[in-house]
């Protein structure tokens, strides 16, 4: 519930005056580095159900399973984000993100670790050095406590 | 509050969508019955009624552009119906423009954007040239001995009527009609209807006295040209008494109608009753007949319907947990208590089926709703190509499900402009030939098993086969050696084949006959297939058949390496044990023979790339899937049995992956894919060069 931590007088208020607005995001890993994803556009976290693979579909498709009669289609972000692919461990989840379209995807990834604040003015806008595939998902790089936390934009990775 | 809102706002949107289809409706009859002479006066009413209730829904919701465009039309219906004007075909085409206008101002409306929309205007122009139409005609002497009190409470239309009736000489009866108040709904409508047939119905009205309280008695003004005895002899009965209302001696100066009127309208008040209160009762009566009428449909968003799909489909693995549950209890030496389980099991499960039967049916519609669209269409085409057209339809009843309906509209659109534009012949070529000058478009839609087939026939020229083929060897679509081996039908399939036009120019009607090969593309896409037949000179006929549902199907659920996939049962036509030894090599593709004709197959695994862990077993099964003529057979390793499965998409990121229509929910939280088999069909026996197989033609 960002809007009721924003409310008028509280602590976070006034320090979100100094580092911008701020937003939650949802810190995980893929191999070894640490992504962030904007906490509001996750609807839930699962253990990854059994996933039908489905023949002819893009690399990054792991398959299609079933949450609760919704139809969703999981995709690799490791795959996606041609990270290096490790077997799934216990701690492995889906984050299932609404797209555009309507559709619901799912999002595999190694491990979730927290939820962490971030006001805009933490952010570093610019993933320059990033370059290559990954830049055009990226909305920037966070640093919080010493961490390296890659933001990624979920419109981009869920629209294309 | 803003969802009740809303809400209220979408009704009024399809409501006023409603209305807009059947004044639409209104006009294509008027337009058929106009052809023979006067119009209908019935359907000019009725046309009049739909506008004007536009007009007061507008009113309501505010959406000022549809209430001016609605009045702007009332005020031209009006004259007509009041015979200030005649509908010749310049007011029709207006009318029949003014059915898209309202289409795009509804839109307008809709998204709430207020631009300048360039057809309203034009439509206004022409409204305008049309101009406001002659005084009323005077309508001659009223010499008959009607009722003071009766007149007195005619409406205009209905004066109106009654003067073109007694200008064409109808004569003119009362019948007094006597009912139970309890079932006098029934019993007006069905002497009404009687009456009908007999001439036209002028007004009725109460009259105020009857037998008993429980009783009502009513007069018909009816015209007819009919004699006494025949009506008498039609209508009458212990509770119709029919008069003939005499015409008046001639006097030397004969009343006008004006006079009649309101000379008459003060002493009928003490007379029988209050007219003015008798009018107010048959107004409510009206407008509690169409609030009645209101009540009875419900419309429903098709989401709701998937939703209420989607927890049948979870009600089945209930139904299959209990199942499990009642046979494990039996196997635990439980008898009685597996028994009383199974029971239970048995009855769920036949509730379940009513139920998914039930949400079925109410998303089924009838093809008439495509069809109505359909019919403006080919006029509109026919008007600007100068060719007569006489649409024939018939089973416009026969349902289908709604998404399916949606879908067909671009599809059967291409191929009507396609039938006039390149199947019928101008009027003089036609003549020439002894064909009438209007030609003939049939369409015809009917149920055939668990499939609905929907014809587009011509009577018009015919496909001439070798233009067709000389243009697809032009445009390299075939070889010169593969047209020996054509057959006919192969031959007439070139016309699905992108390019492929059937006339040497564009027009802007069906432009370049890019149309038949997309028409074929999206047909497939809801599981249905077209095929063509074609003899020159009569004529050509395009059938499409589709399946009648596509949310639950009854499907073949089989297994490939690991994976397991079901197939839709309307395809399939056998099953057969398969042994490698049985395949044999053909053209590079593997084949089998089945009853002494050859048949196709096609290794799921291999066309779906699927890994194996072990090697591929020796025997399987092949499951002969057929649409039309063609037929494939898939080979597969086990066969599971016939499940009915609830088809869900696959999301908007697979839409391009190839060969599946969906995915169903197996039981035990697993997800298995539903094979798309036309799609697989069309893929399979169009991947090689041949042009048998492009065509997808195959004959066993």
């Amino acid at each position: 519930m960002p809007d009721l931590v924003r409310a008028p007088g509280t602590r976070i208020v006034r320090r979100g005056i100094e580092r911008g607005p701020v937003r939650e995001f949802l810190v995980f890993s893929l191999a070894s580095e640490l992504y962030g994803v904007e906490l509001a556009r996750i609807r839930e976290i699962l253990s990854p159900p059994p996933v039908t693979p489905v023949p002819r579909s893009p690399p990054e498709v792991v398959g299609v399973c079933s949450v609760r009669g919704l139809l969703v289609t999981v995709v690799d972000l490791r795959r996606k984000l041609r990270v290096e692919e490790r077997p799934l461990g216990r701690r492995a989840r889906i984050l299932l993100a609404l797209a555009q379209s309507g559709e619901t995807i799912g999002l595999l990834v190694d491990e979730v670790k927290q939820v962490m604040r971030l006001g805009d003015g933490e952010i570093e806008p610019s993933a320059n050095a990033l370059g290559g595939d990954l830049s055009e998902h990226v909305l920037g790089i966070g640093r919080p406590q010493g961490m390296f936390l890659i933001l990624l934009d979920l419109s981009a990775i869920v629209s294309s | 509050m803003a969802d009740l809102t809303d809400k209220a706002r979408e009704e009024f949107f399809s409501e006023a969508s409603d209305i807009i289809e059947n004044f639409s409706r209104n006009l294509l009859a008027l337009e058929g019955a106009g052809r023979d002479g006067e119009p209908d006066p019935a359907l000019v009413n009725e046309a009049f009624r739909a506008v004007h209730t536009l007009k007061g829904l507008a009113g309501l919701f505010g959406a000022a552009r549809l209430g001016t465009l609605s009045h702007r039309l009332e005020d031209l219906l009006d004259a007509l119906r009041l015979g200030r004007r005649d509908l010749t075909s310049e007011v029709l085409d207006v009318l029949f423009s003014a059915v898209d206008v309202f289409t795009v101002v509804l839109d307008a409306e809709r998204t709430g954007k207020n631009e300048p929309l360039p057809s309203l205007d034009a439509l206004y122009a022409e409204l305008e040239r049309l101009g406001t139409g002659q005084a009323p005609d005077a309508g001659g002497g009223l010499d008959y001995e009607l009722d003071a009190g009766m007149l007195a409470v005619l409406t205009e239309y209905e004066e109106h009527r009654l003067h073109a009736n007694i200008q064409q000489n109808m004569r003119l009866y009362r019948l007094r009609v006597q009912f139970d108040l309890a079932s006098i709904d029934k019993s007006l409508d069905e002497i009404k209807d009687r009456a009908r047939q007999h001439g036209e119905i002028i007004t009725y009205l109460p009259t105020g006295s009857a037998a008993t309280a429980d009783r009502i008695e009513l007069d018909i003004l009816l015209a007819s040209k009919s004699d006494l005895a025949t009506l008498i002899g039609a209508l009458g009965s212990d509770n119709v008494v029919v008069e003939e209302i005499p015409r008046r001696q001639r006097s030397p100066e004969p009343p006008t109608p004006a006079e009649a009127t309101t000379g008459a309208a003060a002493p009928p008040q003490e007379e029988s009753g209050s007219p003015l209160a008798v009018a107010g009762e048959r107004a409510i009566a009206d407008r509690e007949r169409s609030l009645k009428s209101l009540t009875q449909t419900v419309r429903v968003d098709i989401r709701r319907l998937d939703h209420l799909m989607n927890i049948v489909g979870e009600l089945n693995i209930v139904r299959s947990s209990l199942s499990r549950l009642s046979d494990r209890v039996r196997s635990e030496g439980q008898r009685a208590l597996a028994a009383e389980l199974t029971r239970l099991h048995r009855a769920f499960d036949r509730r379940l089926s009513e139920m998914q039967e039930g949400i079925l049916e109410v998303r089924m519609v009838p093809l008439g709703q495509v069809f109505e669209r359909l019919a403006r269409v080919a006029r509109q085409i026919s008007r600007e190509l100068d060719k007569e057209i006489r649409l024939v339809i018939t089973g416009a009843e026969t349902e289908i499900d709604k998404l399916i309906v949606e879908e067909l509209s671009d599809p059967l659109m291409h191929m009507i402009r396609n039938a006039i534009d390149h199947g019928i012949e101008p009027k003089e070529q036609r003549a020439a030939v002894g064909k009438p000058e209007a030609g003939t478009i049939a369409l015809n839609a009917y149920q055939k098993g668990s499939h609905v087939m929907i014809e587009v026939e011509d009577d018009g020229r015919g496909i001439d086969e070798t233009s067709l083929v000389n243009k697809a060897l032009k445009l390299g679509l075939i070889e010169a050696s593969e047209v020996e081996q054509l057959t006919r039908e192969e031959t007439l399939g070139l016309v699905f084949l992108p390019g492929l036009s059937t006339r040497e120019t564009a027009s802007d009607v069906s432009g370049r006959g890019v149309g038949m090969d997309i028409v074929k593309t999206n047909i497939a896409k809801i599981g249905g297939v077209i095929d063509v037949h074609s003899e020159v000179g009569i004529g050509t006929k395009m059938t499409i058949t589709l399946p009648i549902t596509l949310a639950i199907v009854s499907a073949l659920m089989v297994q490939v390496s690991t994976h397991v996939f079901a197939v839709p049962l309307a395809t399939v036509s056998e099953a057969l044990n398969f042994d490698r030894e049985m395949v044999r090599t053909v053209d590079g593709r593997e084949v089998i023979t089945l009853r002494g004709s050859t048949l196709p197959i096609c290794r799921l695994e291999r066309l779906f790339e699927l890994e194996r862990t072990e090697s591929a077993p020796t025997r399987g099964f092949v499951v002969v899937v057929a649409l039309g003529a063609r037929r494939l057979g898939l080979v597969v390793d086990h066969l599971f049995g016939q499940e009915d499965i609830v088809i869900k998409p696959l999301g908007k990121s697979l839409s391009r992956v190839r060969g599946f229509a969906g995915a169903t929910e197996l039981g035990d939280q697993r997800v298995g894919l539903v094979l798309d088999t036309a799609a697989l069909i069309e893929e399979v026996l169009s991947s090689s060069d041949g042009v048998r197989e492009r065509l997808g033609v195959m004959h066993a």
